[in-house]
Order: C-alpha cells, then structure tokens, then sequence
C-alpha cells in the first residue's frame, strides 16, 4: 500500500491533505525490527519519533532503584518516542519491538520541526494531533492500576 | 472507522496497550496484549469520536497464566 494511504490511517495525521501526507512521507523511513530488537534505550538522546505501521512494542522504564517495569504495550497506528522530539530531552523509557517483523516509520526531529515553520497549517494540526494522543495516553495511565497511580 | 482503544488489565499486575483496531472490541472476545491472551470484560466510550475515530475504553483479564511477567 502507498505510504500516504497507510498514513491516512494514522490518527497522528488525521487532517492533512493528500498534498501534506506526501511531504511526511518524504521524511518518513520505514524501519523493521525482529522480536525482542532494542529501538532506543532509557536515557539516550531523542532525536526522532516514531509511529507503529505493523506489529506492537513495548515501553520499560527503571525506577531510581535501577528496578525495570514494563509500562504498556503500543499497537498498530500509535505514536511513541514524541517527548523527546517536544522537550529535547533524554528519552523516558526504553522500547522494545515485541512482535517479529514489527514495522514503524521514523521522523527525524530536525525534519519534522522544518516542515512544521515551511507549513505552519501542517504544524498546527500536527501539534493538536500529538497533544490529543499525548491527552488519550494519560486518560489510560490514569485508569490503569498498572501504572500504581 | 478505527477503533483506538485504550486496553487495561483488571488487578494491575499487567501492563495495558493501546492500539488501533479495525472492528470494536466486544465483551467476550479474546486480545492478546504482549505475550498474554486476555478476555474483554468491559468496553465503555472514553471521549467523544472525531470523524473516523472512536475512542474507546476495554477493561479485560488474562485467560490463562502469564509466562514471564
């Protein structure tokens, strides 16, 4: 299936015209990992994000005693590694691909921040996209007793 | 229309997903979640749905013991 289509599927881009799903997908590079392949470690530096194509991930995170968690699993169409590329800071969790031959698609930072001031109407609704899915991910924290909130 | 569903498992001692799914999860029907197959005990609307999306809320158990959490 042609990038711009599967992307058309992806919340993260929901209201972009045909015309601005094709510039994302000029900076998007779709990569594979087998199960159990480290995508980025805890404390690394975050310089991309990342949206899940096919297959699922999971995010872990070790607490100031070095104890490791698994926080939640990510699926198709879900949007991970983004805080980093909003807060230039290291990156909270480690991830991990769990299913064989997941596939995600990585936007590099410095692209992504570049086509958002070249389009700001691409920028806004980016923006608004992200913090939707940043706002959906904290209504699940807050009802999972997983998170020991 | 896609489902986004927010999957969270009854008891806390597994961690929850989230993910884009095709058809509605229905209360009865088996997901797995990482490595774990679970059961859908409770489907809910967490907020309202903007053109193709629903956003949907699923509180499921395992149905089986869990290896390696």
């Amino acid at each position: 299936m042609e990038l711009v289509n599967i992307l058309k599927g992806i919340e993260l881009f929901h209201g972009l015209s045909d015309e601005q799903l094709a510039r994302l997908a000029a900076i998007s590079h779709l990569e594979t990992y087998p199960a159990d392949a480290l995508i980025f470690s805890q404390g690394s530096p975050g310089d991309k994000m990342y949206v899940i194509a096919r297959g699922e991930i999971e995010v872990r995170f070790k607490d100031h005693q070095g104890v490791a968690h698994s926080a939640i699993y990510l699926g198709a169409g879900q949007l991970f590694g983004e805080m980093a590329l909003l807060d230039q800071g290291e990156r909270s969790a480690s991830v991990i691909a769990v299913q064989d031959g997941t596939e995600v698609y990585a936007i590099s930072s410095r692209d992504f921040l570049a086509l958002c001031q070249a389009d700001p109407a691409l920028g806004f609704i980016m923006m608004r996209n992200m913090a939707l899915d940043l706002s959906f991910k904290l209504r699940h924290r807050n009802l999972d007793p997983a998170t020991g909130l | 229309m896609i489902y986004k569903v927010s999957y969270v498992v009854i008891g806390g001692e597994y961690p929850g997903s989230i993910r884009n799914e095709t058809e509605r999860p229905q209360v009865g029907s088996i997901v797995q979640i990482g490595r774990v197959k679970f059961e859908v005990m409770e489907v809910q609307e967490i907020i309202p749905p903007r053109d193709d999306f629903q956003f949907l809320h699923a509180t499921v158990r395992p149905i089986k013991p869990a290896n390696g959490h």
